[in-house]
């Protein structure tokens, strides 16, 4: 009887059908299998000293991801991440002392994530639109503050990133406090559980959630995240770099949707987030390892994407 | 927003906002370099946006049915590389063509089938395919620099019947062709009908999955056309088409009044890529460099969409 009972929780994980996380099953396993090949193919991947790396790789794009998660989940996407990334590398690497530049840094993500959540809340702009125009803002200041990489950070800041605190790898503790944060305030808070009431239907307004308010405090996170991964990133390549975020947008995004996360809003989980995100790590370390050209790296990244995203169900047509 | 209320202003506000910004971009260049104001010169600039233009009469099909192509830069880089690669050397340049054409088609379908029978999200759809091609190109192309582009190609794309340049008469038809298809033939009703709400448009019988499969390939096939106008009008091989392109794309077709699902109408996005044409004259002229230029983009999209978003709350 009991066995049964578990046989359908475990068939309701697998299908994800009725369920409030989503799909993250399907990619934990391929993330496993893909693990295991990877030991068994590349010598240097099981090695500790490689697995420290893979932290320290997966931990910007974990940060961004989970600040991405937040929007998706009330039927938003921020663009404007990557940008945000590239400007907080761009601020903490002017000749400024770090008492300056490190608030600097996130009264510029508070900044951009009101413009975000104001025009999407307020002035009903489509998101797409909304942080787009401002990715294009953001990046225009960046290349006016930083043109060409260089610079230099605050000591703090490379040592918060590349030291050691109790002899456990910085990265490493970055990647578990941004994981209890990312748990905090997706599952263990009322913020979070009012973004799944906002995402899932029109009729959070209905029960006393004031959705504009937590939409608009759901961008501001966001940029939150990202100006915090774009610490991360100064920290570790030591100087500013006005296109260090490009790629971060997209990435969390697909990130996000490995995970499970539905772009339409209101079903996801910080598991599947943390999934998606070590996926796409695993596979650009491994590839690395196994010389495998980066040109082919995007496109199996392109691939899997496709494939995961293909045999989510999904009601709607469209966006 | 009682002010709003009046019939005057509220037929106003009814005007897509590119016509507006057209208006005001034509002044300040008039006001500021009257040098400038020359049909040659305008018409040259003109030029280089068609590839824009051309990607932007799929992209307001695919956004009028509440949908998005963002893969129109895959598209493109690949279309590139066949014609400037020499893969297709020896073949008569009008079939070299209709391979292109035919890929757009293809790259079509698959965004079509995934987005419209297999219902997945469109952004991550197309921004995936998108993903895989580039990364295609980019891995046969193995950071090579491509070679040249047949004379063929450039003579097509430099030819001026009757002063006008050859690109841009391609254009202007393009667009009528498209303005009659969404105004006079079913598909275009089914477009609109979707546009408005696609839940009545199911009841109503129409064929909600085959009309947003239909404008995904249509789109498709209209990336495709931009990308032979793009490699004959920079006439060399590129592997670096910038995501502004397609991003571009979504951006004239929001200042032309097309949002998700609502309008269908051709020339208010038509008049938006012109007006990043005459954006660019102008900052170009004005001497403001590519972080400023960005900095205004930027500003007029947003200001553009808030002025629209405000509007439609009102109505």
């Amino acid at each position: 009887m009991s066995a049964k009972i578990a046989g359908t929780r475990i068939a309701g994980v697998v299908s994800a059908r009725d369920s409030r996380h989503g799909l993250w099953f399907l990619p934990l396993l391929v993330g496993l299998i893909g693990g295991v090949a990877l030991a068994a193919t590349a010598a240097d991947f099981a090695t500790t000293q490689n697995l420290l790396n893979l932290a320290a790789q997966a931990a910007p794009l974990l940060l961004v991801s989970i600040g991405q998660m937040l929007v998706v989940l009330v039927r938003g996407l921020d663009l404007s991440v990557g940008s945000v990334i590239s400007l907080s590398t761009a601020i903490l690497s002017i000749d400024a002392p770090a008492t300056v530049t490190i608030p600097a840094v996130f009264v510029m993500a508070l900044a951009v994530g009101l413009v975000n959540g104001v025009a999407v809340t307020r002035f009903h702009v489509h998101p797409i639109i909304a942080t787009l125009s401002v990715t294009g803002i953001a990046q225009g200041i960046t290349m006016l503050v930083r043109p060409v990489a260089g610079g230099t950070i605050p000591p703090i800041v490379t040592v918060l990133v590349n030291g050691e605190f109790l002899g456990i790898y910085m990265p490493l503790i970055w990647v578990v406090v941004a994981i209890l944060a990312g748990w905090k305030l997706i599952h263990g808070s009322r913020f979070g559980l009012h973004l799944f009431a906002i995402g899932g239907g029109d009729t959070a307004d209905t029960f006393g959630i004031a959705s504009r308010r937590n939409i608009l405090l759901a961008y501001v996170a966001c940029s939150t995240f990202a100006a915090l991964a774009g610490m991360f990133l100064a920290g570790r390549i030591a100087s500013g770099d006005p296109n260090i975020g490009t790629q971060y947008a997209v990435d969390s995004i697909t990130a996000v949707a490995l995970g499970g996360t539905q772009l339409a809003g209101g079903i996801g989980s910080l598991q599947g987030t943390v999934i998606g995100t070590l996926l796409l790590s695993m596979l650009a370390n491994g590839m690395n390892l196994l010389n495998v050209s980066s040109f082919v790296q995007t496109a199996i990244k392109g691939l899997i994407l496709l494939a995961v995203i293909a045999i989510q169900p999904r009601k709607t047509i469209g966006l | 927003m009682s002010a709003l209320r009046h019939p005057v202003l509220r037929a106003a506000t009814r005007i897509p906002p590119s016509y507006v910004v057209f208006i005001v971009l034509l002044g300040a260049l008039w006001v500021l370099k009257p040098a400038m104001m020359n049909p040659n010169i305008l018409g040259t600039f003109a030029r280089q946006v068609v590839p824009l233009g051309i990607v932007v009469l799929g992209q307001l099909l695919v956004i009028s049915s509440r949908s998005i192509d963002l893969s129109a830069g895959g598209v493109i880089l690949l279309v590139n590389y066949l014609i400037s690669s020499g893969l297709l050397g020896g073949i008569d340049p009008l079939a070299v063509i209709g391979i292109c054409l035919l890929i757009g088609l293809a790259v079509g379908s698959v965004n079509g089938f995934l987005v419209g029978k297999r219902r997945a999200s469109a952004v991550i759809v197309t921004l995936a395919v998108s993903i895989v091609l580039i990364g295609l190109v980019e891995y046969l192309a193995n950071g090579k620099p491509p070679g040249d582009v047949p004379a063929f190609f450039r003579n097509l794309y430099n030819a001026r019947p009757a002063g006008v340049p050859a690109p841009l008469i391609f254009w202007v038809g393009l667009a009528i062709a498209m303005s009659l298809v969404l105004s006079r033939s079913v598909f275009g009703r089914f477009v609109a009908s979707i546009g408005s709400n696609p839940v009545s448009a199911h009841f109503s019988g129409v064929p909600v999955e085959r009309t947003v499969v239909a404008a995904h390939i249509i789109a498709g096939f209209m990336s495709a056309l931009a990308g032979l106008v793009q490699t004959a009008s920079i006439a060399v091989g590129s592997v670096r088409f910038g995501p502004e392109l397609v991003m571009n794309s979504i951006a004239a077709t929001i200042l032309g009044g097309v949002i998700f699902g609502r309008g269908a109408g051709v020339w208010g996005p038509f008049v938006g890529v012109l007006c990043f044409a005459l954006l660019f004259v102008v900052m170009t002229s004005l001497g403001i460099q590519e972080p400023g230029k960005l900095v205004v983009q930027g500003c007029i999209i947003l200001l553009a969409a808030v002025f629209y978003g405000v509007r439609t709350k009102v109505n």
